[in-house]
């Protein structure tokens, strides 16, 4: 128990700590490899290193669902990844993707609504282009936020931030920065956006809501076990398929529509979508999936 | 004299039966309430983390242990750990919600919980 105890305190100790000034992205940089090789040593044999990484779970369960990841790119596929059965469900409904209208009405929104060309020239790089530390207004701008503030700079009314609209041009931009290889790197250029993305870490390893659970107890060191039956993804690779198109929402939605969700579950108000709170997550989500390929729209369960 | 002292005893046995009797229902009562709010989800949702041996519990999550032995445990320290697993452990990071210490569940849907856990084996 105590050696448990203290190896999430350890983890969390990395998530805290600010050691390096000067190149910003040292830390946060730290955080990702560190996760890396807690993900990879976690899922890379599920069976022999059950007493480390699966106290609870069954040795039979382990050798019948779990199927070994070795190659951390793979996490972009979340759940996927690891969870044999739906894995298999997944592949077979990628067949006939049902994501593939909301591309097309996409493209056809972001040539038909005024503003979106001039703000975004190059639909494959707006989707790795954010989110952005956005030095001049001194915060972080999401992709929702960018679209949105554009649209109505243009004179448009807002749109939804969670579907819609907003979800079918970012699964237009998505689309197109998968086939162009794209790959995702969000960049931390100064100390305020060093200190935005702390902020969003804070967020994510803060104890919240009336469980009093942080995103790390599901995502960093429940990742792989189940929430009755559904299996937790890992952090890293979280958001590199957004927009999603999820069966349970029957309809595509927006990383926030996601968050929101499970923020709620956390028996908490999930924060406006533009809020501070909001965007410094976003901001440290989408770090944490540097160097992964942009895979999105994609399905999820 | 004697006759009436053991009537006397008879009927306290058969009072103290049926305290008993009255008592039993209850307990039973309380399991079933404790069984119920487990495996709500607007209650206490456990089977969302907890599988329990010996009973039948509908996709029960992986995220905590299956609670085993728990009949060999003391009222307290069942009621402790579900109150508040951080104090009861001391311990600062668990995935486990302080069900009573953050307003969650009522001290009778603990102890409810707790006549419940104390039936698994
Ligand atoms: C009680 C457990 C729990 C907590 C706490 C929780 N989540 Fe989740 N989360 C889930 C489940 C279950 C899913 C669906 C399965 C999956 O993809 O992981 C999910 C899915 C997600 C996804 C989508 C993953 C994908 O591949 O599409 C993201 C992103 C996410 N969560 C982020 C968060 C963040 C950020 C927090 C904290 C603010 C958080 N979660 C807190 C249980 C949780
Ligand atoms: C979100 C996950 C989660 C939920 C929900 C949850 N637990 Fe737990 N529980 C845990 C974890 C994890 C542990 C192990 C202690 C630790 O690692 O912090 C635990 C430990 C326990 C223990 C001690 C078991 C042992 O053998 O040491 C008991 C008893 C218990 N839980 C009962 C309950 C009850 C009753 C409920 C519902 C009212 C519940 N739990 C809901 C995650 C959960």
């Amino acid at each position: 128990m105590v050696t448990r105890a203290l190896k999430l305190a350890a983890i969390s100790a990395i998530a805290t700590m600010s050691l390096f000034a000067g190149q910003y992205n040292q830390q946060a940089e730290k955080d990702r490899q560190a996760l890396i090789k807690y993900f990879v040593a976690k899922f890379s044999d599920p069976v022999k290193n059950a007493a480390r990484f699966f106290p609870y779970t069954p040795t039979e369960e382990l050798k019948k669902n779990y199927r070994p990841v070795k190659d951390w790119h793979e996490f972009a596929k979340g759940v996927y990844s690891f969870a044999k059965g739906p894995r298999q469900q997944y592949l077979e409904l990628i067949e006939m993707p049902p994501y593939e209208d909301d591309v097309d009405d996409g493209e056809e929104l972001y040539n038909s609504t005024k503003g979106l060309k001039e703000c975004f020239p190059k639909p494959a790089e707006a989707a790795v282009e954010y989110p952005k530390y956005d030095t001049k207004k001194h915060e972080v701008v999401t992709l929702t936020m960018a679209i949105n503030d554009c649209v109505v700079k243009h004179g448009g009314k807002p749109w939804n931030p969670y579907k819609g609209k907003i979800a079918k041009v970012e699964a237009y931009f998505a689309a197109q920065a998968r086939d162009a290889g794209k790959v995702i790197n969000v960049k931390i250029p100064n100390a305020e956006a060093e200190k935005a993305y702390e902020h969003g870490k804070k967020y994510y390893f803060s104890q919240r809501g009336y469980i009093d659970i942080s995103c790390a107890n599901c995502h960093v060191q429940g990742a792989g076990k189940r929430v009755r039956r559904d299996y937790l993804s890992p952090l890293v690779g979280q958001v590199t398929h957004f927009p999603v198109y999820r069966l349970s929402w029957e309809e595509l939605g927006t990383l926030e529509r996601r968050l929101k969700g499970c923020i709620k579950n956390q028996g908490q108000q999930p924060p406006k979508p533009f809020s501070e709170d909001m965007r410094d997550l976003i901001y440290f989500l989408s770090y944490m999936s540097n160097g992964m390929k942009v895979d999105g729209p994609d399905v999820r369960k | 004299m004697k006759l009436s002292a053991s009537k006397l005893i008879v009927g306290s046995c058969v009072a103290l039966a049926m305290a008993l009797g009255a008592q039993a229902a209850q307990d039973q009562n309380l399991v079933k309430l404790g069984e119920k709010i487990f495996n709500t989800k607007k209650l206490g949702n456990c089977l969302a983390c907890h599988d329990v041996n010996g009973k039948k519990i509908d996709n029960p999550g992986s995220l905590g242990p299956k609670l085993t032995g728990l009949k060999y445990w003391d009222d307290k320290m069942l009621y402790d750990t579900i109150y508040d697993i951080y104090k009861a452990r001391g311990i600062k990071y668990s995935a486990m919600p302080p069900f009573g210490a953050n307003g969650w569940l009522s001290e009778q849907q603990i102890k409810a919980l707790v006549a419940y856990l104390k039936t698994v084996q």
